[in-house]
């Protein structure tokens, strides 16, 4: 019958024998580069606008706000992202620009009538109610001094200097982009003392879950 | 270098370590638990900017006018419309679901044909209008067609058809409209009678079920609303006389018990006791009919109708105090009344002075049909549909080889449905242009989807019972969501493919035409306007019809000891629609549970039949039989049992196909003496233990 040893017969250390706490090590490593370098690109897809949009050109050179595109309508309802029709209203026969997406623009969507799949970065569930109209300039500038593209910004991406739209990121596995708000975002203000004690904005659920 | 079993527990133990460091297990479970909401069939919002059409519903039998609610380009809800005459700020439970009823799972899709072995094949439009033209033409002259629209200029167009191929038959389904306008026309009445509810100080309603689903309900609701102020004293009263305590009688001040199909009979009572007080009508007939109301003593309507003589009296009595008193006669379940009905009531009116004063009945005037070949109104009431299917039953009048429904549901919704479902069988091709896959379409060859009034253009002409002439459009809010086409513009195409000469290449040319005949303006019309006239009527030689009723009410069918009140309520729907699903829920448990249907009865006729609630009972007749289960409601009056209208239905969907039984099965036709009106509103029933 084979003798079995408690002690290597050949007479080597404890930590030669396994190895000591390489292998730890090596793991504790590997997961995180796994972590936090590889899984964000495995979870998320990285996907283009169909037409670039350049926030810049119409903020800046055009020195439009952003409510000019992105309105109120005259019932009360935020219109979010402008349609084609209402893009038409100025890019119509001819491009203003030099720009070949703007051209493209024209081209495929206007010519057409069709509407511009626009993917949207802080697209909620359908269980998150969110008014636009409750988060103004007005009920906001109460106490704060926020120009229109400073209070948008607060959630939205700041895209107001951006000439090229910025890549859309969709989780695999959601299919919400990367850059919608989470709740604990949301709580930034809802939880905040004193902005319910101005705007009476409660952090109850039913605030938001309807 | 060779990694052991110990070296690779110490590397996964790394390796964990440093996951729980990353966002890996925290992320994933957060992404998993709203992975988790993102079923396919969780329905989602679609955003959109709201806009409202204003329109007017084909479906609801009062033509209810309405205020559409889009996101977009689709329509969400149907709201009420203030200033709509057809609508006045409300809306009914079946215009509420007509949105809804877009989606319903009984729509049907596509045309169909009857299989061989039974089954329904979907066909194509082009190979579907070969199919109608072909069997027109081989039909000849034996042709029928049957209409569900009551108010609709497409009536000239089918009837046209059908005169055009050399038949006269043309029918719309049974309703209020025929008895009172050939009771009307037996007056030698011009236009159609018309009740100023509005402006009454006293409303009687004998029957006319005016707050559910008699004349204009919204209209008949708005007047009941603004005389009713929350908390305050009502300006008008309101008293409904008929066997059950329906939501008019729930509604009204007094409720009168009174028996099933004796409403003639109340209003001859009160006759009798206006005349004893002095009343007089200026008509040639009046001393005729001074010797008929004679015989309607307060002993003899309490024999009859199961009225007390105080009671009548003391109603008379606050009819002739009143100033603009308007009485309303009808069958409590809006058909199966008799002409002599209408022509007692507005008798009432006219002993009250009330023929042509505000406040009293009036008479509007019609457009004149645009149509040549087509039928008139009047024309179109004269036509008897259960008296012909009966005719045909016994033989008498040739069998059609084709039958044309429009959005006509015979199979389910004639008095003795089995019956009338047989003599059709023995039609050789039946097509029937309809929304839904009801009774009659499973039992045709052939099945034309037609675009629900939503998605389409139609016209209402003057409901009955509107005390103004009205012309409205319906317009398409939305594009139709099924392979559908208009029967009007299919049954045109085929016509001029017969070479029939209706003198109109599309139905929106017809509807110009009609719209100018009213005398309205097609522009505002398309914008959601709406064209009303004070007009009246003129008359000459009015007279009471005094021989009229007394062959009616000479030869009329004694109370059963026994009889049913068939309850029609417009949230259970109606023959075209079933229930509509949107309304399942507004149901209540004591009128149906799951598949089994409730009927009511008072406590001493339930003791009297030795019934407790709950009980399974079978109602039966000549005609045939029911099952259901006995609540107790002491809104029934003795020897009554309240059958609701609307379930029993064989065909559409889950929501209501084998929910409760139908109570037409229990109607048994009878013929008005005199005027040959189809009658089915008295029926006695026997009850036995299921």
């Amino acid at each position: 019958m084979e003798e079995r040893l408690l002690h290597p017969a050949d007479g080597n250390s404890t930590s030669r024998q396994f190895g000591g706490a390489a292998p730890f090590f090596v793991g504790l490593v590997v997961a995180l580069i796994f972590g936090w370098w590889a899984f964000p690109g495995l979870l998320f897809s990285e996907q283009e606008q169909p037409i670039n949009f350049s926030h810049k050109v119409h903020i800046q050179d055009a020195e439009m706000e952003c409510s000019a595109c992105h309105y109120f309508r005259e019932d009360g309802t935020f219109a979010g992202l402008p349609t084609t029709e209402s893009c038409a209203e100025c890019h119509s026969d001819e491009p203003l620009g030099e720009d070949p997406e703007e051209a493209r623009f024209i081209k495929e969507y206007v010519e057409t009538g069709k509407e511009v799949k626009w993917r949207v970065y802080q697209a909620q569930p359908d269980n998150v109610f969110f008014s636009h109209a409750a988060h103004s300039l007005e009920s906001c500038n109460a106490c704060h001094d926020f120009s229109e593209t400073e209070l948008c910004s607060q959630c939205h991406i700041d895209v107001a200097n951006m000439d090229k739209a910025p890549t859309y990121y969709e989780n695999k596995l959601t299919k919400y982009s990367k850059q919608t708000m989470k709740m604990w975002q949301c709580e930034r203000c809802h939880a905040h003392p004193e902005h319910y004690g101005v705007t009476r904005s409660s952090n109850a659920c039913f605030v938001c879950h309807k | 270098m060779a990694v052991d079993r110990r070296g690779f527990l110490k590397f996964v133990a790394g390796a964990t370590t440093g996951v729980l460091a990353t966002p890996v297990p925290w992320k994933l479970l957060d992404d998993v638990s709203i992975w988790t909401q993102n079923w396919p069939w969780i329905p989602r919002n679609v955003d959109g900017e709201n806009s409202y059409v204003s329109t007017i519903s084909k479906l609801c039998p009062s033509a209810a006018g309405m205020k559409v609610r889009l996101v977009g380009p689709r329509p969400v809800r149907v709201l009420p419309d203030d200033n709509h005459p057809l609508s006045m700020g409300g809306i009914t439970a079946l215009a509420a679901a007509e949105v809804q009823l877009m989606y319903s799972p009984s729509r049907v899709k596509r045309p169909l044909k009857h299989a061989g072995d039974g089954a329904f094949v979907a066909i194509s439009w082009e190979e579907a209008e070969k199919m109608l033209k072909e069997n027109l033409r081989r039909a000849g002259s034996k042709v029928a067609y049957v209409s569900g629209d009551e108010t609709g200029t497409i009536n000239e167009l089918l009837s046209g058809m059908a005169k055009e191929s050399g038949s006269e038959d043309f029918y719309v389904m049974p309703s209020e409209v025929q008895p009172a306008a050939r009771a009307f026309a037996s007056m030698n009445g011009n236009g159609q009678l018309g009740y100023d509810i509005e402006n009454s100080d006293y409303v009687f309603a004998i029957g006319a079920n005016i707050l559910e689903s008699w004349g204009t309900v919204l209209r008949n609701r708005a007047a009941y609303k603004n005389s009713h102020p929350a908390a305050e004293k009502p300006t008008v009263k309101f008293v409904y006389a008929g066997p059950v305590q329906n939501n008019t009688a729930a509604g009204s001040d007094e409720w009168l018990p009174a028996k099933s199909g004796t409403e003639a009979i109340v209003a001859m009572g009160i006759a009798n006791l206006l005349i004893k007080a002095g009343a007089t009508i200026d008509a040639p007939d009046f001393a005729e009919f001074k010797a008929l109301a004679a015989q309607f003593t307060p002993q003899k309507v309490a024999a009859l109708a199961g009225v007390t003589p105080a009671k009548l009296k003391a109603i008379t009595a606050e009819l002739s105090k009143a100033k603009r008193p308007v009485v309303l006669t009808g069958s409590e379940f809006g058909q199966g009344t008799g002409v002599a009905t209408v022509l007692a009531g507005t008798a009432v009116n006219m002993l009250l002075g009330g023929f042509g004063r505000e406040g009293g009945v009036t008479a509007i005037p019609l457009a004149p049909k645009v149509i040549a070949s087509g039928m008139d109104r009047a024309e179109i009431a004269d036509k008897d549909l259960v008296a012909y299917l009966s005719r045909i039953s016994a033989g008498k009048v040739a069998t059609p080889r084709a039958m044309v429904f429009y959005e006509a549901n015979p199979v389910y919704g004639l008095p003795q449905p089995a019956a009338m479902a047989k003599v059709m069988d023995k039609v050789p091709f039946k097509v029937a242009f309809t929304s839904f896959l009801d009774e009659t379409a499973e039992a045709c060859d052939l099945i034309l989807p037609t675009p629900l009034g939503l998605e389409r253009f139609d016209d209402v002409e003057s409901p009955y019972g509107i005390n103004q002439a009205f012309y409205g459009l319906a317009r398409p809010v939305a594009p139709c969501v099924i392979d559908g086409k208009p029967a009007a513009d299919v049954l045109l195409g085929v016509a001029g493919q017969l070479n029939m000469d209706l003198g109109f290449e599309t139905f929106e040319e017809v509807l110009q035409a009609k719209a100018e005949a009213a005398g309205a303006d097609w522009d505002s019309l398309m914008e959601g306007e709406f064209f009303t006239s004070d007009a009246v009527a003129e008359q000459s030689d009015l007279r009471i019809a005094a021989d009229v009723i007394g062959k009616a009410l000479a030869a009329a069918p004694k109370p059963a000891k026994l009889s049913i009140a068939p309850v029609q309520k417009l949230n259970i729907g109606t023959p075209n629609t079933a229930i509509p699903p949107y309304n399942n829920k507004t149901i209540r448990r004591w009128e149906l549970q799951k598949n089994e249907m409730y009927v009511a009865m008072n406590g001493a006729t339930a003791r009297e039949l030795g019934v407790v609630k709950h009980q399974r009972i079978k109602l039966s007749n000549s005609s045939g039989s029911i099952q259901a289960r006995v609540n107790i409601f002491e809104g029934v009056m003795p020897n009554t049992i309240a059958v609701l209208m609307g379930f029993g239905h064989t065909a559409f969907d889950e929501f209501s196909k084998g929910k409760g039984e139908n109570v037409m099965e229990l109607l048994t036709v009878g013929y008005e003496a005199g005027t040959g009106q189809s009658v089915w509103n008295v029926a006695g029933v026997n009850v036995s233990k299921a």
